[in-house]
């Protein structure tokens, strides 16, 4: 953070005993040179917290409750990744207090602007100043084999990306019905036999789709923008957003997912770290919301087969609904999504409660699964116990009626 | 024949008028004034007695779409409008001060309602806050039992607010054939 600013950061103190808190706040203001000071929670812009206090987790739960918004700081020896939190490594040093508060006030101002510019919908907003990378950026180790080129480490932080409105222009392009031509590929399959059961299940490592997702977790981790490239179109990942951008349409990445990648293509996959100054010059219709994203290539990966790891015997749930407004919406989702957000079932149960084809119900819970919604039941009570059916409303035959007439039938 | 209805409710200005607008077969009827409290900070006018619209299905029948008035001295109207409700759409403005404090507020109001029936969310305004995010809205619930539908909307758009719609019919039967 540059020393010229003026106005210091106001952060109240969580989860510490009286001497810490103290500590804290002459450490602030000594060895932080005032970049922030200490003050009582209805004052505060910032909160930081001890997340190794025994009760850690309440109090960050009560925060983000009681001020959805504020940049939050947790403060721990072990390593934490915590949505939306800023995260500082014990013992604490200048450097990374310094660090930390410069991307919260990158972020701030990025919002500001971007909703500054949503308003007045007028010319391209102005970058804001550039800040400084977070110190502590060691690339973390990576959940598949994708190469990180270091010698292109960013110059600088990837803030400007929160410049960018979020485009969800993609997911809109297509709905269930134009899904048959591809979707039915798992015909006459007998889900008893285990060697056809086998035609039905696909391995998400040998596609576009293992190595996207490999390389959105080492973003993350990173919180640096990298870029995916491949013997096809390079893709831009921007984790603090959660964006992507590729410069494809639909139907050609939708070509892309589907292909096995050989070990020729493997190769070639590259995962480098792009200086996010330039990378935000880019096309703002190409850039798309990371979930959605992922979640379509989930789809056309998958064809109608379920993802390998998965026990289609087994049942499955969801933890909660997908935000299908912006998302692509399959064969039956919404019906699907209604019942497995209900109660663990099998996913061949499911098709056959809904009287809908296994496939629609595979290329789902495959799209569910990428965007980390759907768990497989481990309670062995879930798969001896069997699920009540659901009740009938009185009134179906209205619902059904509404239902068509919502669908333009 | 019985008179079946569908609950807008919400914040002021969080979208109910232009959502019912959105998927009602007739204009709808507005009971819109100019605003005169603590409203006219966020819109012009606003709904002081109910907004409706309707759906004409086939075979002659017709489902009514009830939005409630935003602010909190209407609330005893409530009661009567969900008489013989389907189901509730809770529309949420993202950019309030406390969206999750609105959220529990109409969630304990309209409790008995959707404990009957079922309630799908619309969280609007998305494109101008972010945050708190569809995810955050889920945590949030988990304090109430409830696994509703969470989509962000455009109350504009005839197809977010068809969605919303259709979740929540599949959330009192996901067996419904359409």
């Amino acid at each position: 953070m540059s020393k010229s600013n003026k106005t210091p950061f106001r952060i109240a103190l969580h989860g510490m005993d009286s001497r810490t808190y103290k500590t804290m706040e002459m450490y602030l203001k000594g060895p932080c040179r005032g970049a922030a000071v200490v003050v009582e929670d209805a004052e505060a812009s910032i909160d930081m917290i001890d997340a190794d206090h025994p009760k850690a987790r309440d109090i960050l739960d009560a925060r983000k409750a009681a001020a959805p918004g504020r940049p939050i700081i947790l403060l721990s020896l072990q390593n934490l990744q915590l949505d939306n939190t800023y995260f500082i490594k014990k013992p604490v040093n200048v450097q990374q207090i310094m660090a930390v508060l410069d991307k919260i006030k990158a972020v701030a101002e990025a919002r500001k602007a971007a909703a500054e510019r949503t308003k007045i919908a007028q010319a391209p907003a102005k970058i804001p100043d550039e800040p400084k990378p977070p110190m502590d950026d060691k690339p973390k180790k990576m959940a598949m084999d994708v190469y990180v080129n270091k010698a292109k480490a960013p110059k600088t932080g990837d803030a400007a990306e929160h410049h960018k409105a979020s485009k969800h222009h993609s997911a809109m392009q297509l709905n269930e019905g134009g899904f048959t031509a591809f979707l039915g590929t798992l015909s006459d399959i007998d889900f008893d036999d285990e060697v056809q059961l086998l035609t039905a299940c696909y391995d998400p490592r040998q596609y576009f789709l293992g190595y996207v997702m490999s390389a959105y977790k080492t973003a993350n981790l990173q919180s640096r923008v990298l870029q995916l490239c491949s013997i096809w179109k390079p893709l831009t990942i921007f984790p603090e957003s959660q964006e992507v951008w590729i410069d494809a349409d639909d139907k050609q990445t939708r070509a892309f997912a589907g292909m096995p990648l050989g070990k020729g293509s493997v190769g070639k996959m590259i995962l480098t770290a792009v200086d996010s100054t330039t990378a935000i010059q880019r096309a703002e219709d190409k850039f798309q919301d990371m979930g959605a994203f992922v979640w379509k290539l989930a789809i056309w990966t998958s064809k109608g087969r379920f993802p390998i790891g998965l026990d289609i015997q087994g049942p499955v749930y969801l933890e909660r609904w997908p935000n299908f407004t912006r998302l692509v919406i399959t064969p039956d989702a919404l019906r699907i999504a209604a019942l497995l957000v209900q109660a663990p079932r099998t996913p061949l149960e499911v098709a056959g409660l809904l009287h809908v084809k296994p496939q629609y119900v595979f290329v789902f819970i495959s799209a569910c699964q990428t965007i980390g919604i759907l768990k497989q039941s481990e309670r062995q009570a879930d798969a001896v116990i069997a699920v009540e059916p659901t009740k009938k409303p009185k009134n179906e035959g209205l619902l059904s009626k509404i239902l068509n007439k919502l669908r333009g039938a | 024949m019985s008179q079946y209805k569908i609950i807008f409710t919400g914040p002021v200005g969080a979208g109910k008028t232009t959502a019912i607008n959105a998927i009602s077969d007739v204009p709808p009827i507005k009971t819109d004034a100019a605003a005169s409290d603590m409203t006219k900070n966020r819109k012009a006018s606003t709904t002081v007695a109910m907004d409706y619209g309707v759906m004409n299905l086939a075979g002659g029948e017709k489902i009514h779409l009830y939005g409630t008035p935003g602010q909190e001295r209407f609330d005893f109207m409530w009661d009567i409008l969900t008489n013989g409700g389907i189901g509730l759409i809770l529309l949420l403005d993202n950019t309030r001060a406390d969206p999750f404090q609105d959220m529990r507020f109409f969630l304990d109001a309209f409790g008995k309602f959707i404990d009957d029936t079922s309630v799908a969310i619309g969280v609007t305004q998305m494109d101008l806050s972010s945050t708190p995010s569809i995810e955050d809205y889920h945590a949030q619930l988990q304090g109430f039992g409830l696994k509703p539908p969470v989509f962000s909307v455009d109350a504009r758009e005839k197809n977010d607010v068809s969605l919303l719609v259709q979740a929540l019919l599949y959330s009192l039967d996901p067996g419904l054939a359409g």
